[in-house]
């Protein structure tokens, strides 16, 4: 069952001559429990996509599908809600609160949604422990790396035990040892805790650990192919797509 | 809610000193506000302990409306009304006790400056109230000059039964004998001398006269219908109360609480200014942090709560911290006022008073001003995308749309510009409004120019840093604009009041030359006619009118009265002598034609103050109160002279003084010497009459001028302090905005220390930044200042003042100075941050 689905979705920005069509007319739909990577030159539209789908912008044309509804026309309320509790989004920032510590972080969707404190976070403290996190709960967003930020972040994203995690070049900061650790980290998403992820990247090695990869071109998917070799095969097969391409 | 607090509470933390500075500027606009009002409220209470009241076992009170003496026949028609058990007559007055006879100096902080004569009858007040005697015995029905005194008074002036006691007396002094020392507990009694009523009316010169009557009904009787009884028997020239003296100084108390009121909220305004910048700057760093917020699921609401609770628990903390210190400071300032409102007002001021009614209005105030200056920045928060949780923190530069709104903020000021040459003070008001208004919407607008024009200035002192300031100032105009505006009300302050003390000081002091303008004064104790003022019978103008080289004498007299319910004193003036010794500044009326009225009739010169307060004119027939009935007079003019100016006052003729008032003592005596005469010879014989009559002291005029100009100097000095101290906000606003540009830049210092910036060059950057700013808030401050000034003076005008415009060249120059000052002292602490940039940590700085 396809769990997101995007029918003729376009997004232009701007008016007149000075309009640019960041996507054209995508059509795509990701079955539950699928790793999709979406991978594109800069500009192609790999973001704007991520940002559709993830209720964070509105589309020209089109439709957006969230397990069968179509969110394109949701209120903003409703977007929020939907975003609260069936997505959990990851960024290239990391995006902590430089205030809060790693488990306050981690529980802000529970907090946000009405949970009760002592329970946000002790399920904080749980996704931390199973991020490898679980020494730096009382740890603020300055004392940790890059990396810990990251695996943080996917905590926060994981707490409210979602349909699916949006990732938007989660590994774009980080350095290849803590980027090939947070790929992993979403691949065990995937395969051990059942999430369906959409993951932006611009790097083939970091797009290896995905089930199936999609290439958009100048707002338009060009290309999508499911990956069934092994993670250097799918590298080297990425990497020979991504040139010519 | 929980999560609001959850990130204010964190964020305010985070944020330490910014959170410091905005919560200092509330705390200081609220002390401002709350602790000026708590010292007005003792001194309405000392001047209450003045009043007459006696702790007796009394039913009411009987006096004259006017809170003047009345025929003790009175007395009879009181007793003589069905329900009355007893009735007992007073005659009471606060003496100012000069220092040759006992009397405490003006500047010492304890003693005696004044006493409570009271006149009674032995018999009936023992029957209406408890004496409790320490030593001696009470007063009887045959005394004559016996007194009885407080144990306080005793003490004070080491006084024991049997010493005779000086009093000043219409008549020069009064010798009596203490018979008794009582026990008083009450503390308006405190001082109370107690004899017999012919006595008492002998001193005070009010020969069968009394001032208050004290009812004791029969036991059976209904009160209120034998107060009703009592009220229709005796007319309304009665009321059942106390006398009330200094009533009057109300009006001038009312008027230092307005600008109490004014100064705090002028601190306050300075705080919101800071405030909305400080937010402001906070939620556009924070976009990133409330994008993503938006992403995860949080509501547009919940970011808007979040700013507010933030600024609600700034506003809670800053207040509650402002009460404290605004306590304080009240504590103070009584501390340092007592000595001179004993001096001058014979009263003693206790601790400060705060009623609920401050306290609520200050918390609700300071609070309140906080949240709503924090209110639009919070709004913003609404238009907060999710997408800015993907964008790269970068650091901002300001849409220039303030373009716009700067064509309207000159349109505003040109207009406000022109009205003020209309002299309509409603106008005046709205056209100062909108002149503040245009003004800060101009103010972005002017960053730059103004940037351009002082960098090409401080080129020769900041030759390498001046450019990178003058850019870095320029890029965000709103905020130094708004910054600037802060500085530029404590400043605007500064040179209004300055202004409106220069005006007035020339303005008094024309009041000065005109009123007090004769060679020698014979001047009462208090420089408030009123207040203790005994006053001399009429054989002392004759005595000095006698003395060989004295051409010219002429004397006033006071009265107390109410017109339609307002309190005013009366001045007493014989209408020949008076314009040539003395005389008047006219407002309105010809001096010729209004003199000759008051000879003729009931005629009456009003004082500006009470004419612009009561709306009363040239032409109206007002009706006074006087002990014996309501009378009707004419206004011929309005007209001031320097020791009333401040309080509602009106000039009689002496002849209609004492018809209706029963008043013919002499409370001020003005003396000219004729042009040939022999002035050592003429002034030993001033002294010799002076010394006959304690309660006066004779003053050459020229000396007294000067001691006046004295006061205003101090005055100026006082109001000097406070005008700086009200540029603190402003400081505290430029400190806060440069600490903000310096975290934002971090990345930029970095990379200036980088590529060869010296720490030294980083710091004058800074410095020359500052300087900018600051000049920019006083080049506002000035023009709103003149503006502030003219409007000042337009309203003392409307107010019954006789001012002219002066311009307030030396505050101009003080508020120069002061602002270079804030300049420098706003960059110290910021520049000493960024110079010490570790540039490694900077270049990463997110």
């Amino acid at each position: 069952m396809a769990i997101i689905e995007v029918k003729q979705l376009s997004k232009t920005y701007g008016q007149g001559s000075a309009a640019v069509t960041a996507l054209d007319g995508v059509n795509l739909a990701i079955e539950k429990g699928q790793f999709v990577t979406v991978m594109g030159p800069s500009g192609c539209g790999k973001s704007t996509l991520l940002h559709l789908i993830g209720g964070l912008d509105r589309p020209s044309a089109g439709s957006v599908f969230i397990e069968d509804k179509d969110i394109s026309m949701l209120p903003d309320d409703k977007l929020t809600e939907l975003r609260r509790r069936k997505m959990g989004f990851v960024f290239q920032f990391f995006n902590l609160i430089p205030v809060l510590s790693a488990e306050e972080n981690a529980a802000l969707p529970l907090i946000l949604d009405g949970v009760k404190p002592e329970i946000a976070h002790t399920r904080a403290a749980e996704w931390l422990a199973r991020n490898q996190m679980g020494d730096r709960l009382s740890h603020r967003p300055d004392q940790l790396s890059g990396g810990q930020q990251q695996r943080v972040a996917i905590a926060r994203a994981m707490v409210a035990d979602p349909l699916m995690l949006l990732a938007d070049e989660p590994t774009g900061n980080l350095d290849s040892r803590a980027s090939d650790d947070i790929a992993a980290l979403l691949r065990h998403a995937v395969s051990d805790w059942g999430r369906t992820v959409l993951m932006v990247t611009h790097d083939p090695r970091i797009a290896a650990y995905a089930d199936r990869i999609v290439f958009l071109k100048d707002g338009r998917v060009v290309d999508d192919t499911l990956l069934d070799g092994g993670k250097a095969e799918n590298t080297r097969m990425l990497k020979e797509k991504v040139d010519r391409l | 809610m929980r999560i609001q607090w959850l990130l204010a509470t964190r964020y305010l933390r985070g944020r330490l000193r910014r959170s410091v500075l905005t919560t200092l500027a509330i705390s200081f606009g609220v002390a401002i506000l709350f602790g000026m009002n708590g010292l007005i409220p003792p001194m309405l209470e000392a001047f209450r302990h003045s009043m007459y009241t006696s702790a007796g076992q009394v039913d009411p009170t009987i006096s004259s409306v006017s809170n003047g003496t009345f025929n003790q026949s009175v007395l009879n028609e009181v007793s003589s009304t069905a329900g009355v058990e007893q009735a007992a007559g007073y005659l009471a007055q606060t003496i100012t006790l000069p220092t040759s006879l006992g009397g405490s100096s003006s500047n010492a902080l304890s003693g005696v400056s004044s006493v409570n004569l009271t006149g009674i009858d032995p018999a009936a007040a023992q029957s209406t109230h408890a004496y409790s005697m320490l030593s001696g015995r009470f007063l009887s029905a045959e005394d004559t000059e016996a007194v009885v005194i407080s144990q306080a008074l005793a003490a004070n002036l080491n006084l024991s039964v049997g010493d005779p006691l000086t009093l000043p007396a219409t008549s020069g002094t009064a010798m009596l004998t203490i018979v008794g020392i009582m026990n008083v507990t009450s503390p308006t009694a405190v001082n109370q001398v107690l004899t017999p009523l012919p006595t008492a009316q002998s001193v005070l010169g009010a020969a069968g006269q009394i001032n208050s009557i004290d009812v004791l009904f029969t036991a059976s009787a209904d009160r209120a219908s034998v107060q009703a009884a009592l009220a229709q028997r005796l007319g309304d020239t009665y009321k059942f109360g106390s006398v009330e003296t200094g009533s009057e100084f109300t009006t001038a108390l009312s008027l230092g609480s307005a600008i109490m009121w004014f100064f705090g909220i002028a601190a306050l305004l300075m705080a919101a200014f800071i405030i909305f910048n400080t937010f402001r700057t906070l939620v556009a760093e924070r976009q990133r942090d409330l994008g993503m917020l938006r992403a995860i699921g949080a509501k547009r609401s919940t970011l808007e709560g979040m700013i507010l609770m933030e600024s609600l628990l700034q506003g809670i903390l800053g207040t509650a911290i402002g009460l404290v210190l605004g306590a304080l400071l009240t504590i103070g300032m009584l501390r340092l006022m007592s000595s001179f409102i004993q001096s001058y007002l014979h009263a003693s001021v206790g601790g400060p008073i705060f009623s609920p009614g401050t306290f609520v209005a200050s918390i609700l105030i300071g609070v309140g001003f906080t949240v709503a200056s924090a209110y639009f920045p919070a709004r913003s928060t609404l238009n907060v995308s999710p997408l800015e949780a993907m964008r790269p923190a970068v650091g901002t530069t300001e849409n220039r749309r303030m373009h716009n709104r700067a064509w309207i903020g000159l349109g505003l000021i040109v207009v406000a510009g022109a009205c003020l040459f209309l002299n309509n003070i409603g106008v005046t008001t709205l056209a100062l409004l909108a002149f503040l208004v245009g003004l800060i919407l101009v103010a972005p607008a002017l960053v730059r120019p103004v940037a351009v024009v002082f960098s090409s200035l401080f080129g020769f002192i900041f030759p390498r840093e001046n450019a990178l300031a003058r850019e870095n100032i320029s890029r965000q105009p709103g905020r130094a604009a708004i910054t600037a505006s802060s500085l530029m009300i404590g400043l605007a302050l500064t040179i209004a009041i300055v202004g409106m003390v220069t005006s007035t000081r020339f303005g008094f002091m024309g009041y000065l030359d005109k009123s007090l303008g004769s060679d020698y004064i014979f001047m009462p104790t208090s420089l408030v006619l009123g207040n203790g003022n005994l006053g001399a019978d009429p054989s002392l103008e004759q005595k000095v009118l006698q003395i060989d080289g004295v051409s010219e004498v002429t004397a006033v007299r006071l009265a107390y009265s109410q017109e339609d319910g307002n309190n005013l004193e009366v001045l007493g003036i014989d209408p020949t002598t008076f314009p040539t010794v003395s005389g008047l500044e006219f407002v309105h009326g010809d001096p010729q034609q209004s003199y000759a009225a008051l000879a003729k009739g009931r005629s009456i010169i009003v004082n500006g103050i009470f004419s612009a307060t009561y709306n009363v004119n040239t032409g109206d027939r007002i009706t006074l109160k006087t002990p014996n009935g309501d009378q009707v007079y004419t206004v011929v003019a309005v007209a001031m002279d320097y020791l009333n100016a401040k309080l509602a006052t009106g000039y009689i003729s002496q002849t209609y003084l004492q018809k209706d008032f029963n008043v013919t003592n002499d409370v001020l005596i003005l003396v000219n010497q004729s042009k040939n005469a022999d002035k050592s010879k003429v002034l030993t014989a001033l002294q010799e009459q002076a010394h006959n009559y304690p309660a006066f002291t004779l003053l050459n005029s020229a000396a007294f001028k000067q001691s006046q100009e004295q006061i205003f100097s101090m005055v100026m000095i006082g109001l000097y302090m406070m005008t700086i101290i009200l540029t603190i906000p402003g400081l505290i606003a430029m400190a806060n905005t440069m600490s903000i540009n310096v975290i934002e830049r971090t990345r930029e210092i970095g990379m200036l220390r980088a590529g060869g910036a010296t720490r030294g060059q980083i710091r004058r950057m800074i410095l020359a930044e500052s300087l900018m700013l600051s000049i920019l808030g006083t080049l506002l401050g000035v023009a709103v200042g003149l503006f502030l000034s003219d409007f000042i003076i337009k309203a003392m005008v409307v107010k019954g003042f006789k001012l002219s415009f002066y311009f307030p060249t030396s505050g101009i120059l003080i508020a120069l100075v002061v602002g270079i000052l804030v300049g420098v002292l706003a960059s110290l602490a910021p520049a000493r941050k960024a110079a010490r940039t570790q540039i490694v940590e900077a270049l990463r700085y997110e």
